[in-house]
């Protein structure tokens, strides 16, 4: 036996309404702290090495994923980079139309193994390309407050 | 010696864009019902234990494992949950039977994604807390930028997404379980809308409700329940480094890792050869190719044109999706694997209708948890 009956018009189809309210706090950890209060104070990126594996990461971790072994070499990045991969984005979170599309790039920080993921600026979408060089753009330090949005986006070089 | 494990019972409740006269506990129990009678099992005697998959942000409840015991004949049996693909379950649940402890254990995946209002916020609450989601962007900037990356460093043409596209909405045309069928032209899915360039709206499916149970059973019952069993010949799945920062973008190095422990389990050497077509997750149309590339179906930067000339069509050497894939079908969220595989499965058994491919004896199925995820997994069934 399975389902008997169903319904028969969609005004017949009820539905309960709810959501569900979460809200979080995110602790950035030691090593986030170490790279948030660098952009912060000093609008410098910072990263961590594995010598073992000959890889740089940025942001920052206190552990390679590669060999798992504890990291403690903090080196300076510079604040530029190449764009690995880019975007442009024509839909906000509802799924609507953005009034101006924006370009969204993976960066990869010069000297580094990693990068930041980021808007750019400045920049016409159709002129972005691979390997394109960026750099970032902080916002005023009084406007800073330890986030990745420090960072207000990237631009060409 | 490895006992065998096969599935020897299917069903689903059809794959469609909303279903408001269901709930989800009564799509449940429509597609078990379907597959005990497929077995010939009763589940309150003759399961010995049931495995789910869900993720509790689609279901909109907190431990959502706690929701499924009545509805598929579960009441006070072992079962869990668990937060991954359909595939991911049924390589758990092969391991139960695996132990010797369990001879037959039943699997569902579901997927009532109508009900959900804010789908694109759940995919950016997957997002880094810390150093992704504080841009606010819709997280399918995250395909965009990986098919970006895809296409330029395997010379892969924009054309052959659209082909994908062409060619699984048009075998959806012939498949009864689902609703996405169309008559389309590479045009038409690359001029469709830009989401985030260059992916299109056309090169996107969309998400539809549904769900598929399956009844596993080790070799000994399996013979005594079904004159055609279907053998779980391997099962493999990988993560890559979650990492946005980390990643190589350009390629789905989970497919790659997720591919090989399946073929080395199955004991394949030449996948091409040894496997007669498959079921690859084509959530967003570039995944096929990668994902074809990444399993060692093709050469890396080969898809593209493979699509193109027809390799992967229905009546071509590999065919690939022949049930339209997720782009015909709707993509079910962690259902979508089982979706795959159960295509697998109708083939294999020779009762696909009229998308039934000739001859065929291995399949694979294989899934992608989607954005901004790095991780899926393979499946290799043969009759």
């Amino acid at each position: 036996m399975s389902l008997l009956y169903r319904i028969q018009h969609p005004r017949d189809a009820l539905v309960v309404e709810g959501s569900m309210p979460i809200t979080s706090l995110y602790t950035v950890g030691i090593a986030g702290e170490r790279f948030f209060r660098e952009i912060m104070e000093q609008a410098r990126l910072f990263a961590t090495r594995c010598p073992e594996c000959d890889v740089t990461y940025l942001p920052p971790r206190l552990y390679c994923e590669r060999c798992f072994s504890q990291l403690d070499e903090w080196v300076e990045a510079p604040a530029t980079g190449r764009v690995h991969t880019y975007t442009t984005v024509h839909i906000d979170l509802d799924g609507n139309p953005l009034p101006e599309p924006r370009t969204i790039a993976f960066v990869r920080i010069d000297d580094t193994d990693g990068g930041i993921v980021h808007y750019l600026g400045k920049v016409d979408p159709s002129e972005v390309y691979i390997g394109m060089g960026v750099e970032a753009v902080f916002k005023k330090k009084s406007e800073r407050k330890g986030s990745i949005t420090d960072i207000a986006y990237f631009r060409p070089v | 010696m490895i006992r065998q494990v096969a599935i020897v019972g299917v069903g689903w409740s059809p794959f469609r864009s909303i279903t408001p006269s269901i709930s989800y506990k009564e799509m449940m129990y429509e597609a078990a019902v379907q597959a005990y009678r497929d077995a010939g099992i009763d589940p309150r005697r003759d399961v010995d234990s049931f495995v789910t998959v869900a993720e509790d942000f689609c279901e909109g409840t907190s431990i959502f494992d706690e929701y499924v015991p009545d509805q598929l004949g579960a009441l006070h049996r072992p079962m869990h949950t668990i937060t991954g693909d359909g595939i991911h379950g049924l390589a758990a649940s092969v391991m139960q039977i695996l132990t010797g402890r369990f001879d037959v254990v039943v699997l569902e995946g579901h997927s009532k994604a109508s009900n959900i209002l804010t789908m694109p916020y759940i995919t950016a609450f997957a997002m880094d807390p810390v150093f992704n989601r504080p841009l606010a962007a819709n997280p399918v900037f995250i395909a965009g930028m990986e098919m970006q990356r895809y296409l330029a460093e395997t010379g892969t043409p924009l054309d052959a997404c659209g082909q994908v596209v062409v060619k699984n909405r048009g075998n959806a045309l012939i498949n009864p379980l689902v609703e996405f069928g169309a008559e389309l032209t590479v045009d038409d899915v690359l001029l469709s809308e830009p989401v985030a360039e260059p992916l299109t709206r056309l090169q996107c499916a969309d998400h539809a409700d549904g769900a598929v149970v399956m009844v596993l059973a080790a070799e000994e019952v399996a013979k005594t329940l079904t004159d055609t069993p279907i053998w779980v010949r391997g099962i493999g799945w990988a993560n890559d480094t979650f990492w946005m920062e980390s990643r190589t973008w350009g390629q789905a190095g989970y497919a790659y890792l997720a591919g090989q422990m399946a073929y080395r389990t199955a004991g394949i050497k030449s996948p091409r050869s040894e496997i007669d077509f498959a079921e690859i997750d084509d959530v967003y149309a570039y995944k096929e190719l990668q994902h074809l590339e990444a399993l060692g179906l093709c050469r890396p930067g080969e898809a593209g044109m493979w699509t193109l000339e027809g390799g992967t069509d229905l009546d071509g050497e590999f065919p690939v999706n022949p049930s339209g894939g997720s782009l015909g079908g709707g993509h079910m969220l962690d259902c979508t694997g089982l979706a795959r595989t159960l295509e697998v499965v109708l083939q294999l058994r020779g009762k696909a209708g009229q998308r039934q491919l000739e001859d065929v004896e291995t399949g694979l199925a294989f899934c992608w948890r989607g954005v901004p995820t790095t991780g899926g997994a393979a499946v290799i069934l043969s009759n």
